[in-house]
C-alpha cells in the first residue's frame, strides 16, 4: 500500500475484542481496511499491511510450517524488530497450533558477546524450536543457538513449499504465546499467556481501559517484545480492528519528538509509554519544529511499566500544552507481563491523581498519612504517588499481609490478582510458578502498594524495598534525591541491600562518576553520602564506578539485582578505594549472572 | 560536502568531533580507540552519538551494527557503507 490505512472502516462494523482465539480476531480484523503503518526514524512513511494481507501471508506461512512437519505445540523464536515480518510470523504461529517467542534486540556498542549470551538463555528456556531474524540479525541467533532445527531470515520461511499444509489454529481453551517477563528482579522468565488471557485482557483494555471507539487510532514506538508493546500496541489494536502507526524502538531513542510529529501527522488518539518517554520529549522540549505539532486528538496517553513521577507528567504537559495536549489524557495503569498486560487502568479523560504521603509514618508502619494539600505542594516529608485505577471487570486486587491476611484500605502491602488474564505460569519452571501462584488462584504480583478510595497505588518492588532497623526505604527514592546532585544523571545511581554476616542488612550504592580528580571524587562522596543521610536516615556504602556499569533490562529500567549480583560476585571497582573498608563482609551467596 | 567524496579520513575527522564530548580524560581519539573504555560512550550517549552522526551525513545507521561497533573504525565504515548503499 502507498498510503497510511484508514482509521475508521466504512464497511465493516466495529467489535471491541469480542473474540475467544486471536486468530477470530485477526479474521474478522481482515475482512475491513485497517491495518499496521510503518515509519522511518525521521518520521516518514514506509509502508503500510492491512489486516488482511497480515491474515493472507501468515496463513501461508502456516501452511508452510505444517507442510514442513513443524508440530503442534512447537515454540518460533522471532526477533522482534518492529516489521511487517513480525506480525506474519507472530500471527502464523496462533494459525499453526505454535507457541511464539519474541526474542529483544541489541541495541549496545560493543554488545555483541552479551547479546549472543542474552539470545541463548530466552531460546533455551523458551525451548525454542525454530528462530526467525532479519538477515541483519539472524547471524546472532546462529551464534546463540546453532541446535535449532531452522533458523533462517522471513524469506528463508516463505520459501518453504505451502501445497497440502493444513491450518491448525490455536483452539480457545488452548495456549497462545510465550513472553518473557523483563527481569527488573530476576533472570527474564517465561510467561505463558493462554488464548483466555489474551482475549479476556485485551477485552478489557479496549472496552473498559481506553473506551476505545471506531474512531480511535494508535501509535507506538514500544517494543513487540514487551508486553506493553505486543499486547497494547498489536494484539488489542488489532483485536479492535484499530490502525496503528509504528516507528521502531531503536528509533525513538535516538529521536523521541518523531513520536509526537508522528501522532500529530497521522491524527492517533491512544499511545503509550513509560515514565521515562515523555521525560525524553519534555528534556527536548518545544523547538522550533515541534511549535508546529498538533496533539489535539491525542485522547489516552497512557503511562505504566514503571514508577510514574508526577514532576514528568507536569513538565510534559506544561511543554505540549502549548501544541494541544491536554493534561486529561494522562492514564495512569498498573500490570505486568504476568496478567498479559493490564490490570488496572486510571479513569478516562481525568488525568492523573497525586497523593503525598508520610514519609516517616511509611518507613515506620507503612500506614498512608495524607498530606492536607491546601493548593500548595508538600515538601519534602512527603512523598508523591500516583492512583492507577481500579480493575477490569472480572479481576480483583488484593492487598495482603506477609502472611496472606487481606490488608484494608490505606495499608501498604502486597498485591495479589486475581482474574482471567493470569497467565498460565512459567513455561517449565514449576518452582518458579509455585513461587507466585497461590493456591486459591491468586497471583502474588511481586510489588507493593495500597488501595485508596477504590484505586490501587503501587509503592514500588518487594523484592527492592530495603528495610533497615525495620524502617521501609524504597531505593527509587534513595536513587532519585542522589540523581539531584550536580554531575550525576538520570539512570546513574542505583541502591540496593545485602545482609550482613553478623545479622542485619546495609544499604549499597552504586553510583557512575563522572569526575576524575581524587579530590572532586572525595567531595562527590561526602555529597552523596549527606544526600543518603536526609532521604533516609541511615548510613549507606558508596561506590563511584565507570559509567556504563551499571545494568539494565531490555526495556531500559535499572536492573537493581544484576547490579546487587555484580557487587556479591565483587565484580565492582570503586574508583577511589579499591579496597572495602567494612569490616562485615556479605554473607548472600552470589546470583546467577541477570541477563536482559 | 557530498557524500560521493567521503573518505575514510574524512569521515574519520567529523566522528573524532562528534566524540570530543564523551572524552573527558582527553585521549587521542585515534581509529582503535576503544569507546567503552577509553571513552565515556554509555548507552544513552550511544544513542545520541548515533543520531548526529546520521544528521551530520544525512543517512541512517542500522542499529544492528552497533553490537559490534567497538572503536572510531567501526563507526567510521558503518558511514562509508551506509553512503554507498543509500
Amino acid at each position: 500500500m502507498t498510503s497510511p490505512t484508514i482509521t475508521t472502516n466504512s464497511n465493516l462494523a466495529f467489535v471491541r475484542a469480542d473474540f475467544e482465539t486471536l486468530t477470530e480476531g485477526l479474521d474478522y480484523a481482515a475482512r475491513g481496511s485497517t491495518g499496521c503503518n510503518f515509519f522511518s526514524s525521521r518520521g516518514a512513511f514506509e509502508q503500510a499491511v492491512g489486516y488482511a494481507q497480515i491474515r493472507e501471508k501468515a496463513i501461508d506461512l502456516a501452511q508452510a510450517f505444517d507442510r514442513a512437519g513443524f508440530e503442534r505445540g512447537s515454540r518460533m523464536a522471532i526477533v522482534a524488530e518492529t516489521t511487517p515480518d513480525f506480525m506474519y510470523f507472530f500471527f502464523a504461529c496462533q494459525y499453526a497450533g505454535m507457541l511464539p517467542v519474541a526474542l529483544p534486540l541489541s541495541i549496545h556498542l560493543s554488545g555483541h558477546e552479551e547479546y549472543v549470551r542474552n539470545l541463548a538463555n530466552l531460546i533455551g528456556k523458551a525451548g525454542a524450536n525454530y528462530a526467525v531474524g532479519s538477515p541483519e540479525l539472524i547471524e546472532y541467533v546462529r551464534e546463540a543457538a546453532p541446535q535449532l532445527e531452522m533458523i533462517g531470515t522471513p524469506a528463508n520461511y516463505f520459501a518453504l513449499p505451502t501445497t497440502g499444509g493444513n491450518l491448525r489454529p490455536f483452539q480457545k481453551n488452548e495456549l497462545s504465546y510465550i513472553q518473557f517477563s523483563s527481569g527488573s528482579t530476576s533472570s527474564p522468565r517465561g510467561v505463558v499467556i493462554s488464548q483466555r488471557a489474551i482475549t479476556s485482557n485485551t477485552r478489557g483494555i479496549l472496552r473498559n481501559g481506553l473506551a476505545a471507539t471506531e474512531a480511535d487510532r494508535a501509535a507506538s514506538w514500544l517494543p513487540l517484545y514487551h508486553d506493553m508493546g505486543l499486547v497494547g500496541f498489536c494484539l488489542a489494536p488489532m483485536m479492535g480492528q484499530i490502525s496503528i502507526d509504528y516507528m521502531a524502538t531503536q528509533s525513538f531513542a535516538r529521536r523521541p519528538m518523531v513520536w509526537l510529529q508522528i501522532i500529530s501527522e497521522h491524527g492517533a488518539t491512544v499511545s503509550f509509554s513509560p515514565n521515562f518517554g515523555y521525560d525524553l520529549c519534555a528534556r527536548r522540549g518545544l523547538s522550533e519544529k515541534a511549535r508546529s505539532l498538533d496533539l489535539s486528538n491525542w485522547r489516552v496517553a497512557g503511562i505504566g511499566g514503571e514508577m510514574i513521577y508526577p514532576n514528568t507528567l507536569n513538565e510534559f504537559a506544561k511543554i505540549f500544552g502549548q501544541v494541544g495536549f491536554s493534561k486529561n489524557a494522562f492514564m495512569p495503569c498498573y500490570g505486568q507481563a504476568e496478567t498479559t498486560l493490564g490490570t488496572t487502568f486510571g479513569p478516562v479523560d481525568s488525568g492523573f491523581t497525586v497523593e503525598y504521603v508520610d514519609r516517616e509514618q511509611l518507613a515506620n508502619s507503612r500506614k498512608i498519612v495524607r498530606a492536607k494539600v491546601n493548593g500548595h505542594t508538600p515538601g519534602d516529608d512527603y512523598r508523591p504517588f500516583i492512583k492507577c485505577g481500579g480493575p477490569i471487570p472480572g479481576h480483583k486486587i488484593d492487598i495482603r499481609d506477609d502472611l496472606g491476611s487481606p490488608l484494608p484500605e490505606d495499608q501498604v502491602g502486597r498485591i495479589v490478582v486475581s482474574g482471567p488474564s493470569l497467565m498460565d505460569g512459567y513455561f517449565r519452571d514449576p518452582e518458579g510458578t509455585a513461587s507466585v501462584m497461590e493456591a486459591d488462584g491468586w497471583m502474588d504480583t511481586g510489588d507493593l502498594g495500597y488501595m485508596s478510595d477504590g484505586q490501587l497505588v503501587i509503592t514500588g518492588r518487594q523484592k527492592d524495598l530495603i528495610i533497615l532497623n525495620g524502617r521501609n526505604i524504597w531505593p527509587q527514592d534513595i536513587e532519585m534525591a542522589v540523581e539531584k546532585i550536580d554531575r550525576i544523571r538520570s539512570s546513574d545511581v542505583a541502591c540496593f541491600s545485602v545482609s550482613l554476616a553478623g545479622g542485619g542488612e546495609r544499604m549499597v550504592l552504586v553510583v557512575h562518576c563522572r569526575v576524575s580528580a581524587s579530590i572532586e571524587r572525595d567531595e562527590l562522596r561526602k555529597t552523596i553520602m549527606a544526600k543518603v543521610k536526609k532521604a533516609s536516615g541511615a548510613d549507606c556504602e558508596i561506590l563511584l564506578v565507570s559509567p556504563g556499569t551499571l545494568p539494565f533490562t531490555s526495556s531500559g529500567k535499572l536492573s537493581r539485582a544484576a547490579v546487587k549480583s555484580l557487587y556479591l560476585n565483587d565484580e565492582l571497582v570503586d574508583l577511589a578505594q579499591p579496597q572495602t573498608s567494612f569490616n562485615s563482609q556479605p554473607n548472600e551467596e552470589p546470583l546467577a549472572a541477570m541477563a536482559g | 560536502m557530498s557524500n560521493a567524496e567521503l573518505t575514510a579520513k574524512t569521515v574519520f575527522n567529523e566522528v573524532r568531533d562528534l566524540l570530543e564530548p564523551y572524552n573527558p580524560n582527553a585521549v587521542d581519539i585515534v581509529m582503535d580507540t576503544d569507546l567503552a573504555a577509553e571513552l565515556n560512550v554509555d548507552s544513552v550517549a550511544a544513542m545520541t552519538l548515533i543520531m548526529e552522526i546520521e544528521d551530520k551525513f544525512d543517512l541512517d545507521i542500522p542499529i544492528n551494527l552497533l553490537p559490534d561497533v567497538n572503536r572510531p573504525r567501526d563507526l567510521v565504515d558503518a558511514v562509508l557503507s551506509q553512503a554507498k548503499s543509500q
